[in-house]
């Protein structure tokens, strides 16, 4: 299966599960990403971004902890340090390195850390939309929208006076009502943007306190985030489409 | 990516740009939006209330090709049925006429909920209208 029967061993190990096998190259116990007896870099294991920090799967996290320990495994796993008379020490080193990137990017940002944590329970947005499609033509019932009716008004709104701005800004014109208008819009969209971003906050001790407690519980603070993440998703494409125009 | 030349055709010219009024009790209105692309689709179709077959349809989505496309094709499909017809239109067909990607699948279901959304704005006038038709004589 691998390589090398004398590798197998650390392959399978997820990173917080803790010490629990030898290192590949002293034989001692090994921590996660690196062996803490001769420092050497170690095979990485398959595990999410939560586990590869040694987290569990909260929200709630401390966010400066995480930046120490992201210093911290950058400088111990760079590749530079690493592999000198080994090459797959120098492999070993470059992909837990990539991996650390990609856990260290999406846990850092309070949207991405939500998203990636309901996508690990299962949650696919589309999917969701698709199966609610299916639902109301089989049913008969009206399909209930992730994006409320007042705010999808604002959206058609706003975007038809982008369009007119577009068309203005084609033929060398500038309305400046029109624009202050816009701006105006721009500027209620971002601090809706904070409000949902807040909101979103306030689901999250609930959230790493319900996955202990029960499954309906869980539903609940599930869908209300997945609504609040689907929100603040439309209106972060609407500010960048604003920002697009103003910058013709 | 690249689109289907069914979808080209429909960008560059779509069919039934336009909107009408809202107020009508004629008129169904249909506005609907996807999170993932932040497209937003307004669908209308006016209904004649003695035979239920829709005359009329016009759209207005901000969105992408495959977006656009997909609600000008469901007002072509849309008009000429009636409302039950109509609410028997599935995303696959759209799929399949316009030859969207997997990527592009929730633009077909877009246009589905816009057209569904339009009918049960329609019939929800129609249960309301009549009472405030016969107060009005």
């Amino acid at each position: 299966m691998h390589m090398n029967d004398q590798f197998d061993t650390g392959m399978v190990v997820l990173a917080n599960s803790g010490p629990t096998s030898a290192c590949w190259s002293c034989g001692e116990m090994r921590a996660a990403h690196f062996c803490t007896s001769c420092g050497k870099v170690q095979p990485p294991a398959p595990a999410d971004h939560f586990s590869f920090f040694g987290l569990p799967r909260k929200l709630d996290l401390d966010v400066a902890r995480l930046e120490r320990d992201f210093y911290e495994l950058s400088r111990k796993l760079h590749p530079d340090l690493h592999g000198v008379t080994d090459t797959r020490e120098q492999e070993w080193s470059l992909e837990q390195t990539s991996k650390l990137n990609d856990a260290y990017r999406t846990l850092k940002d309070p949207i991405g850390r939500t998203r990636y944590l309901l996508s690990l329970e299962g949650v696919e947005l589309e999917e969701q939309s698709k199966a609610a499609t299916e639902k109301a033509r089989s049913t008969g019932q009206m399909k209930q929208q992730v994006v409320p009716p007042d705010l999808l008004e604002d959206v058609f709104e706003l975007n038809m006076q982008l369009e007119e701005l577009r068309v203005q800004k084609k033929m060398g014109e500038d309305d400046p009502a029109l624009l202050e208008e816009i701006g105006k819009q721009k500027l209620a969209l971002e601090a809706k943007q904070d409000v949902l971003l807040s909101e979103l906050k306030g689901y999250w001790e609930e959230w790493d306190s319900a996955a202990e407690i029960d499954d309906s519980g869980r539903t609940r603070v599930r869908d209300k985030m997945v609504d609040l993440l689907n929100r603040r998703n439309y209106i972060r494409n609407l500010v960048r489409d604003v920002n697009k125009v103003l910058e013709m | 990516m690249s689109y289907s030349d069914k979808v080209i055709d429909h960008y560059n010219n779509p069919r039934n740009v336009g909107s009408m009024d809202k107020g009508s009790s004629e008129v169904g209105t249909g506005l609907v939006g996807a999170p993932e692309c932040g497209d937003v689709m307004k669908l209308q179709i006016k209904v004649n209330p003695q035979t239920s077959i829709i005359e009329d349809a016009k759209f207005k989505t901000f969105g992408c090709g495959s977006a656009i496309a997909s609600s000008s094709l469901a007002t072509e499909w849309v008009k000429g049925k009636t409302v039950e017809e109509a609410l028997a239109i599935k995303n696959t067909e759209i799929v399949k006429e316009l030859s969207l990607p997997p990527v592009k699948i929730h633009c077909s279901v877009l246009a589905e909920d816009a057209i569904r959304a339009a009918i049960h704005d329609w019939k929800k006038k129609q249960e309301t209208a009549k009472p405030v038709a016969v107060a009005a004589q």
